[in-house]
């Protein structure tokens, strides 16, 4: 492996750590406030395509650690599509299964992708009528494939492994400590499983108290895959809401505008949760005052085409000849 | 008083545990997913599909008489069994399924308390995707029990007599207006809104997070003082296709006590698709202020 020249052995060697950090890149036409710097960590530049790619292989690399995979058995996640196609393609490269249980409104790009990367694919209706303690459709049908079929899935459980957290503690906390040489003072995340957040908030914190972490989620009734509305994390056992300094509240439609924003005027081609995590960082810069901001981008545009068209349906117009 | 009026009616997650195999009690597990029996359900139990096997598939009706009898007999259930049904949504199909039975005059018949949900929860509960062979039984059903069921025809009366506990069981979305189903479903109808002079107690007031039925206390207190139900007047619970106004058809007439106590399963798949029949749109009007 010549980590320099970027020539490595096998795709595992280029999973993010603290001497192989995702890029951090400055925010220059977007920042409406010059004084405070404001960077974003793009999360699409891991092998796999997400921030996803450090949960799952920390989860993985532990249910391989500890003899639970292998033989027949591999590996049963539910997913909103991200974890799904970096655990497909780790179960490739090491030689297991890998069932992906995803909700029916997540994109057909992702769908399509698990199953290009191998997974075995369950869909399940999203939520109905909801009720608390109803939990979700996915996490329950994958549990029950791991209890039913213990001898062909072992479930990492992304939502409720510690694990999740664990890898952002130990891989983005310390990039962003050591690419910013200890200067940041504000981290702006999106809450899903939480993994993120608690994670880098807890490192960070331990290294600066004065660090302020804030959450950025979109509205009740949104669609962005991927992410959710504070009402909806009782699913997530990561959720710490004291790390949090603050959660603000974005309109899910604002953040598929501002994907183009960062499309056309960044070159960053950012998916959806970017969008809404900028809008996010834009307000709270727009208070005044100086710092070091720095955004986690969690996946590029790729796979939400069919989303960005339903929202923005100007996008497809004349795509065919008149 | 403290304990439901018909306890019998439910059974534990450990109950069923301890019961697993026993001749003479018979698990069946009815879902809104019709995926999630294949992919594991409690060892022994039988696998009802709603769609395809609860229903009537030419007209839309409940499954007549000998298509029950047939349906039971395949299953290997008899009448003299105790059936314990369960499934996911805390139970809609399943207590669906319940009323299905009792309108067959079906003896012992209990829900499991908390449903799937919560024997997944539950770490040592086991699941299978084995189906067992089944012994064909004869199934002698009784014949059906109009009175646990409201007709369109019942509803109308109601409506107009203004005698009777009309309860929406639907969420507050629908009931309003705002929606015509939860998003994703295929059965919807003409228009959004809700029956005149009903009610909306959403179904899911009546579970705790775990999916078991809230104490007698807590319902008494939900229904009879919180929602203003009177339970001297005869009731019809409804909402789109009858499975969650099932739920809470065995709340009121199982758990509380009720007498009376109809399940309007066309629900308001057929009243919202009445031509000429007027709706009502917004909160109720008992309900404001």
């Amino acid at each position: 492996m010549r980590q320099d020249m970027r020539v490595y052995d096998s795709i595992l060697q280029a999973l993010p750590g603290v001497d192989n950090p995702t890029p951090l890149v400055r925010i220059n036409r977007l920042n409406p406030t010059p004084a405070f710097a404001l960077y974003a960590k793009l999360e699409w530049m891991n092998p796999f395509g997400s921030v996803k790619d450090r949960a799952a292989a920390r989860l993985v690399f532990d249910l391989v650690e500890r003899g639970v995979l292998g033989g027949q058995r591999g590996v049963v996640e539910p997913t909103s599509g991200n974890t799904g196609i970096s655990m497909a393609a780790l179960a490739g490269l090491l030689g297991f299964r890998m069932r992906a249980v995803v909700p029916a409104r997540v994109p057909l790009e992702k769908k399509v992708l698990l199953r290009i990367a191998g997974a075995e694919l369950d869909v399940v209706s999203d939520a109905l009528c909801p009720s608390p303690g109803l939990g979700e459709g996915s996490i329950a049908l994958a549990k029950t494939r791991a209890r039913a079929e213990a001898e062909r899935y072992a479930m990492p459980n992304q939502y409720e492994n510690e694990l999740n957290a664990r890898a952002h503690y130990e891989t983005t906390g310390p990039e962003i400590w050591r690419q910013t040489g200890g200067k940041v003072t504000h981290l702006f995340v999106s809450l899903g499983t939480c993994g993120t957040a608690t994670g880098c908030a807890r490192f960070l914190k331990e290294r600066n108290p004065e660090v302020r972490v804030i959450a950025v989620q979109p509205n009740p009734g949104h669609d962005v895959p991927g992410l959710r509305n504070v009402a909806e994390l009782e699913v997530s056992k990561l959720f710490e809401p004291a790390l949090l300094d603050e959660i603000l509240e974005v309109d899910c439609e604002l953040a598929y505008r501002r994907v183009l924003d960062l499309a056309r005027r960044e070159g960053l081609l950012a998916g959806p949760s970017s969008g809404l995590i900028l809008e996010g960082a834009r307000r709270v810069l727009e208070r005044g005052g100086g710092g070091l901001g720095v955004m986690i981008f969690p996946d590029g545009i790729f796979k939400y085409v069919s989303a960005m068209v339903r929202h923005l349906p100007e996008l497809a117009e004349g795509e065919t000849p008149p | 008083m403290n304990t439901y009026v018909h306890p019998e009616m439910l059974v534990s997650t450990q109950w069923v545990h301890d019961h697993l195999g026993k001749p003479g009690v018979k698990l069946v597990e009815v879902n809104v997913d019709t995926q999630a029996y294949d992919a594991g359900h409690i060892p022994g139990a039988v696998g009802l599909n709603w769609q395809t096997q609860l229903q009537d598939q030419i007209s839309r009706d409940i499954l007549a008489k000998p298509d029950f009898e047939q349906l039971m007999g395949g299953c290997g259930i008899a009448s003299r069994d105790h059936v314990v049904l369960y499934g996911d949504n805390s139970n809609w199909f399943a207590a669906y399924a319940l009323w299905l039975f009792k309108i067959y005059g079906h003896p012992a018949v209990s829900l499991m308390d908390g449903g799937r949900q919560k024997w997944l929860d539950e770490p040592d509960r086991p699941m299978t995707t084995q189906v067992e062979p089944v012994q064909k039984a004869v199934y002698q059903a009784g014949f059906p029990d109009a009175s646990l069921r409201a007709r369109i025809k019942d509803v109308l009366a109601a409506v107009d007599a203004e005698d009777h506990n009309l309860v929406d069981v639907r969420s507050t979305e629908e009931f309003t207006g705002l929606v015509l189903s939860p998003p994703g479903l295929s059965e919807t109808a003409q228009r959004a809104g809700h029956i005149p002079g009903a009610r909306n107690v959403p179904w899911s007031k009546a579970v705790n997070p775990d999916g078991t039925f809230k104490s007698m206390d807590e319902l008494r207190r939900l229904y009879f003082v919180d929602e203003g139900l009177q339970p001297s007047r005869p009731t019809i619970a409804y909402c789109r296709i009858g499975e969650r106004s099932s739920h809470t058809w065995f709340v009121l007439t199982y758990l509380l006590g009720l007498e009376q106590v109809r399940n309007y399963d066309g629900s308001w798949t057929e009243y919202g698709s009445m031509v000429g029949l007027p709706i009502e749109r917004g909160l109720a009007k008992a309900q404001v202020g």
